[in-house]
């Protein structure tokens, strides 16, 4: 459905894309993660037509971004980063005026509405200003435009920006609902870790780079095993008592827990519980997040 | 096609809800009429009056006020087109450039509403014709109408090509400073602009307004039975390059004005970085 091939893009003399390859199947949740900076919204806004690549092809539901641009323009549906609502309009004019620029038939417009505004829970606000929305609701209000169209595939830019837990965890189940119900493909880029776990694969992307490509559980797999978080009384004894007497994978210090990467964290526990002479205060067995992996890619934490 | 409509329809919705802005915009034409129209209007009448040596009855006022009806038509088809940079700030214009609506519609959808919602406030100034003493008959009126509408379409064009060149708002009052009062005072919307130096005459030529008022004042005004030196002394008798200036020609330069402008800025439209 997406097909990128040695995408690049360069504002001047900064490189802000490099040489990204990448393929998306129809149907598809494709998770883009990526600290600030990273080249996100950028190559978003490269797949939408809202900006000249510099080299490289790029193909949406099989029309060229940049010779066919009404034809992919038709297939996609986008939530920008920023607000793109008019908020001196109600949220029926803001969604019958999209039903316009999209040519949806007139007679399905109406119930379309309906459709989407259910979808987001937003069928009681129908006529209030779009300025009396809270932000959450103005979020959710943009992606039931952009469903309006039933679009082939649909690009979301950090859907969940500056929405409190409740409300994202919210917007996430709509799109996750969507998911089964449309089989709509979806494009999303968030900062946010344990929202990226909703994909189906995931794109890590730092500096212009994307670095990995796998699904979630892959990504994390090849970190190896689990994460056994050990507090002592001595942590600086313990460490080097485990890396002496134990199998591990990694180890690291991280604000007063010892981090084991483990192969398999039953046997590691077990055999360690026994034989350890410091004394433990305090033991967490963990599976791997994606900010491990984010963390063993670039050596850095991700971070909002 | 419904892409203009859609464009038009959300620029009319906002102006019919946004009352404020509507009274408000009536504040800068009023002004200049009291001040062009009252104030000087007493000088003028006897300057002619004693230039022409007859009781020929001169109103100046009726001089006066189409050239304020270009004005409004000037400022609020240049304000609104304006608008677009906001809508771009505010993330707007996003949600229309990524829709398949073609480029060109944009401009025109942008350019039908800016000049839509100067021609109503440019209507809504003849309430005042009362309190002026001045009458305007169905003819007229009927003539009048489409007319006003050609030009606030070209007033917008032009707002809008600006527009699509300026980076933020911050230049917004440098476009008003350097480009429509300039435009206003150079075109004999508020007085007449006869025996000027050449390079004045030679924006005042170039200028559209100039046009815009020339066509307002001929349908206005009962021109004809005008003696010639009232004739020449408002400035009526203009001259494209030392030909006379017909209302076919004027008509015409506007179209053509319009259309090259809309021209130019789909093709800012369609460049990306
Ligand atoms: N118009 C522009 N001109 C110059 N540099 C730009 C422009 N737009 C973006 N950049 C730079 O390109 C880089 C990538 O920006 P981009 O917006 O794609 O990042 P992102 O991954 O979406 O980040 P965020 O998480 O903050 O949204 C940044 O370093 C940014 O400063
Ligand atoms: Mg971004």
């Amino acid at each position: 459905m997406i097909d990128v091939q040695g995408l690049q893009k360069s504002y001047k003399d900064f490189q802000a894309v490099n040489n990204s390859n990448f393929h998306v199947e129809e149907g598809e949740i494709f998770g883009f993660l990526g600290p600030n900076g990273a080249g996100k919204s950028t190559t978003i806004n490269i797949l939408s037509t809202m900006l000249q690549p510099t080299s490289g092809s790029v193909t949406i539901n099989g029309y060229d971004v940049t010779k066919h641009q009404n034809r992919v323009r038709e297939s996609i549906g986008i939530i920008f980063q920023q607000n793109t609502l008019d908020e001196k309009l109600t949220a029926k004019e803001n969604l019958k005026l999209h039903c316009k620029f999209y040519g949806v038939p007139r007679s399905k417009r109406k119930a379309r509405i309906n459709e989407v505004l259910e979808i987001v829970d937003l069928t009681d606000s129908i006529n209030l200003l779009v300025e009396k929305f809270s932000g959450g609701m103005q979020r959710r209000l943009e992606i039931a435009r952009g469903l309006l169209h039933y679009p082939k595939v649909l690009f979301l830019d950090e859907p969940t920006v500056g929405l409190d837990p409740q409300t994202r965890a919210h917007v996430w189940e709509y799109i996750l609902k969507l998911k089964e119900n449309e089989n709509i493909t979806m494009f999303l880029t968030t900062h946010y870790l344990d929202e990226a776990e909703i994909s189906d694969r995931i794109a890590i992307m730092d500096h212009g780079d994307i670095i990995a490509i796998d699904t979630p559980r892959n990504l994390k797999q090849q970190l190896g095993g689990d994460i056994v978080e050990i507090k002592t009384t001595d942590n600086e004894a313990a460490m080097k008592e485990i890396e002496s007497d134990f199998d591990v994978v990694d180890l690291s210090l991280q604000d007063g827990f010892i981090n084991c990467k483990v192969e398999n964290s039953d046997a590691f526990v077990s055999s360690f519980i026994k034989t350890l002479q410091t004394p433990l205060t305090g033991l967490d067995i963990r599976k791997p997040t994606l900010n491990d992996v984010f963390l063993s890619f670039t050596g850095r934490e991700i971070r909002d | 096609m419904e892409g203009i409509i859609a464009i038009w329809q959300r620029d009319m919705i906002k102006f019919f809800r946004d009352r404020a802005r509507m009274i408000g915009s009536f504040s800068m034409p009023i002004l200049f009429l009291v001040v062009f129209g009252v104030g000087m209007g007493g000088a003028m009448e006897s300057l002619v009056a004693s230039g022409i040596g007859t009781d020929e009855d001169f109103n100046y006022v009726e001089f006066i006020f189409p050239g304020i009806v270009s004005m409004t038509l000037l400022m609020t088809s240049v304000f609104s087109s304006l608008s677009v940079i906001q809508d771009r700030d505010f993330g707007y214009m996003r949600e229309i450039l990524v829709s398949p609506v073609s480029r060109v519609n944009i401009a025109l959808g942008k350019m039908l509403g800016s000049a839509s919602v100067a021609f109503v406030q440019g209507v809504m100034m003849f309430v005042l014709m009362p309190f002026l003493g001045i009458s305007i008959d169905l003819v007229t009126l009927l003539q009048l109408l489409p007319v006003m509408f050609m030009i606030a379409c070209a007033f917008s064009s032009l707002g809008l090509l600006v527009a699509s060149l300026l980076n933020s708002m911050q230049g917004f009052q440098l476009v008003v400073n350097i480009l429509v009062m300039p435009m206003i005072f150079l075109s004999g919307a508020l007085f007449p602009l006869s025996n000027m130096p050449g390079w004045v005459d030679f924006i005042v030529t170039l200028n559209p307004v100039t046009y815009g008022v020339d066509l307002m004042k001929n349908i206005m005004i009962d021109v004809d039975n005008l003696s010639a030196t009232v004739q020449e002394e408002m400035g009526l008798n203009l001259t494209f390059f030392g030909q006379p200036v017909t209302m076919t020609g004027e008509v015409f330069f506007l179209l053509g004005f319009t259309a090259l402008l809309i021209l130019l800025a789909t093709l800012m439209f369609r460049r990306k970085n």
